[in-house]
């Protein structure tokens, strides 16, 4: 994989493409508000089954990251172990994914900064055309970091989350406090919410988890990978997961504390803030908040233009995906394609009448389906693949099947329910692109078998790297 | 992040074990050969096939090991390189002692003996009377001494490329392709302004660069060479029997 800036990347700045591809400070502020809409009083308990589900497929796609380093990440991994046609299918879910993130990312920056606007100029929040130029703004000033380079995106996403993350832990302590001590442990039960609705929260919370695994991505550019990354991932879901635990408990307490209904806030943030008496922090809030989407959108895109530029390279795309910027060593062509149309179809959503929440909502289904879907390939990808290289043994092969199985019951559980919502049109898009992809990867098939051979590159050990090689 | 030692910076009971056991999955893979595999190092050692992909993988994450292209098989990694490239050579046979010494009583200058790896350079016998002035540099950056660009010129006519070179744009080229035309090396005022060295390669009997004979000493010795070059030849051909 020349071309990229090999081994160049610390441990922090592999944690941070991790960390800020979850955005965990922006998702515990708005992903709980979405579990709740559909979990109900069981959103607390769905967030601990999305824990649980994410670390049972982090410690799965570890079962690669310790093996292989490459840049397509999970869509190499599953190459490895199903064949490229697998592989490709896989590519194409987490295109979907990342995609949808970082344009569900773009639009929260965009909702969270006109909010902030709104504060000082009243109404400014409900202004369709504010947050569509606060959007492109965004993803003009992505544009600029993304070309620049991987070391300036990684810092500062890890120093914005940080920030952010230490702004809602104070908010959670401050509203804990007024309640004075004991835990609600109502707050633990799964109250009158039905299976089905309870599978549809946790799939939702799994969004909030979503892009742990992207520093899969960096395996080229990272410093000792196979320790580096596999600690990376693990570690992100475990950190933001108890980030999620303690923050939809705070929001719920909070809000009964209230007498009100969580689920009918806009911001609950910034309503506990102002309700509580410190609307300051609320202000805060509100810039890390989009602060930490911006660094999510960044960092989804990255990931993306990862995979756009392995599959350039790969022959599955033209190849001038594969093309890196002379100076800066970064995917440039893959950036100068992608970043546009994330940036334009939210602008697009919302300028046909959506407001910018509405938007979000209807992201979030491509999101989960797209990164759901990967997971599920390369969880399944994983007992095949340890078996081809003689390494299976029981536990990784259990935790995968598990993995795979559960996450298939949830993911359709959720498709079919949202088919019946009004953001029916993005289970048909995921669908759709992914029937297309396998239709798609059937033909090159046809026309280029070679191609089809060669895919899954992966980084392998240069002479200096052998001793004596 | 792993602590090697433990929360407590103690050995805990069951570690030294773990360590010994990584210690011989590395000396089995180092027996086997390169691409040996999971199962063979694990059926080899009689260890249990879980332990074993664990402690392989270890090895892989510190680099101690590398994980082959079929993603099957095992090697040594560049950790392993850098153990044995830190053990210091060992002293040159009597012979070539009594030809070292007698050259530096005919010639009033530095005179230093070095052997060559694949892209290493170890100080076989420096001169105890005009001391190298700046050792690691000499080790590390290649294209800084007359030893170090012998070296680079031989890897140059075999078409290799070194890792260990600290200014590539620098002139380099003219240096090489003097080296490559004039049979020996040099350079003036790289390491102290006013001072150079020469560099004059020993061959084995194949014609492979296996050690370097290094003269350093004024500018002006330095612009005029042809007496050391033919001195330092002359006692490299006794000296390639000897360290070849």
């Amino acid at each position: 994989m020349a071309g990229l800036a090999r081994r160049s990347v610390g441990f922090y700045d592999v944690l941070a493409q991790s960390v800020s591809a979850v955005a965990p400070s922006a998702a515990a502020t708005t992903v709980p508000l979405m579990v709740a809409a559909a979990a109900g009083k069981a959103t607390v308990l769905a967030l601990f089954a999305a824990l649980l589900l994410c670390l049972l497929v982090a410690t799965t796609v570890n079962q690669f990251t310790r093996r292989l380093s490459a840049p397509g990440s999970l869509f190499t991994f599953v190459s490895k172990g199903l064949g490229g046609g697998a592989g490709f299918v896989t590519g194409v879910t987490l295109l979907i994914g990342y995609g949808f993130i970082a344009m569900f990312s773009l639009a929260g920056a965009g909702y969270y900064l006109a909010i902030l606007v709104g504060h000082f100029v009243p109404g400014a929040e409900s202004s369709g055309l504010l947050v569509c130029i606060l959007i492109v703004a965004m993803g003009g000033l992505s544009f600029v970091v993304l070309a620049r380079g991987i070391r300036i995106s990684t810092r500062v996403t890890l120093l914005v989350e940080t920030l952010s993350v230490g702004i809602i832990l104070a908010l959670v302590v401050a509203l804990l406090s007024t309640q004075g001590p004991g835990i609600d442990w109502s707050m633990l039960s799964l109250g009158d919410t039905t299976p089905g609705d309870f599978a549809i929260g946790a799939v939702l919370a799994i969004t909030a988890f979503v892009g742990f695994e992207s520093s899969a991505t960096l395996g080229v550019e990272a410093r000792r990978p196979f320790a580096t990354i596999p600690r990376a991932i693990v570690w992100t879901v475990i950190v933001s997961g108890l980030l999620y635990l303690v923050a939809s408990y705070t929001q719920f307490v909070g809000f009964s504390g209230l007498g009100r209904d969580f689920v009918d806030s806009g911001s609950p943030v910034n309503d506990l803030a102002t309700a509580y008496g410190v609307e300051w922090m609320g202000l805060l809030l509100d810039v890390s908040i989009a602060a930490s989407f911006f660094a999510c959108a960044v960092s989804s895109t990255t990931a993306l233009v990862r995979v756009v530029f392995a599959m350039g390279r790969e022959g599955l795309l033209p190849s001038t995906f594969g093309r890196t910027h002379r100076r800066f060593s970064t995917p440039i062509v893959a950036i100068c394609v992608t970043l546009p149309i994330l940036t334009l179809v939210p602008v697009l959503v919302i300028a046909v009448g959506n407001d910018a929440w509405q938007a979000m909502s209807f992201f979030i289904v491509g999101a989960a389906g797209g990164y759901i879907a990967a997971y599920i390939l390369v969880c399944a990808a994983v007992p095949v693949f340890l078996g081809r290289i003689g390494e299976a043994t029981v536990w990784p092969v259990v935790r995968a099947s598990v993995a795979a199985v559960a996450l298939a019951i949830v993911l359709t559980v959720y498709l079919v329910a949202e088919l019946a919502t009004p953001q029916w049109p993005g289970v048909v898009i995921v669908v759709a692109i992914v029937l297309l992809a396998v239709a798609a990867h059937g033909l090159l098939g046809v026309r280029y078998p070679d191609r089809r051979r060669s895919v899954g590159a992966y980084d392998e050990p240069t002479r200096e790297d052998v001793l004596g090689g | 992040m792993a602590d090697p030692l433990g929360a407590s910076g103690e050995l805990r009971a069951r570690q030294p074990k773990a360590i010994h056991s990584a210690l011989t999955v590395l000396e089995e893979v180092a027996r086997a050969g390169a691409g040996v595999t999971a199962r063979e190092v694990s059926e080899g050692l009689g260890l249990p096939r879980a332990t074993t992909y664990r402690l392989l993988n270890l090895l892989v994450q510190d680099e101690y090991l590398v994980r082959m292209p079929d993603l099957r098989g095992f090697a040594l990694g560049r950790k392993v390189a850098e153990l044995v490239g830190s053990v210091a050579p060992s002293r040159p046979p009597q012979a070539a002692r009594e030809v070292i010494a007698e050259l530096r009583q005919r010639i009033r200058g530095g005179v230093h003996v070095v052997r060559y790896g694949d892209d290493s350079i170890s100080i076989v016998d420096s001169d105890p009377d005009f001391p190298l002035n700046d050792e690691l540099r000499v080790l590390r950056e290649f294209d800084a001494s007359a030893i170090g660009l012998l070296l680079l010129a031989e890897q140059r006519s075999l078409g290799r490329a070194s890792a260990r070179t600290a200014h590539a744009g620098r002139g380099i080229d003219d240096d090489l392709a003097a080296a490559l035309a004039r049979g020996y090396s040099s350079q003036i005022g790289r390491f102290v302004p006013g001072f150079g060295c020469i560099g004059v390669p020993i061959r084995d009997s194949s014609g492979l660069l296996v050690a370097g004979l290094c003269f350093s000493g004024p500018r002006t010795r330095i612009e005029s060479p042809e007496r050391i070059v033919a001195e330092l030849a002359n006692s490299g051909r006794s000296l390639a029997p000897l360290l070849a």
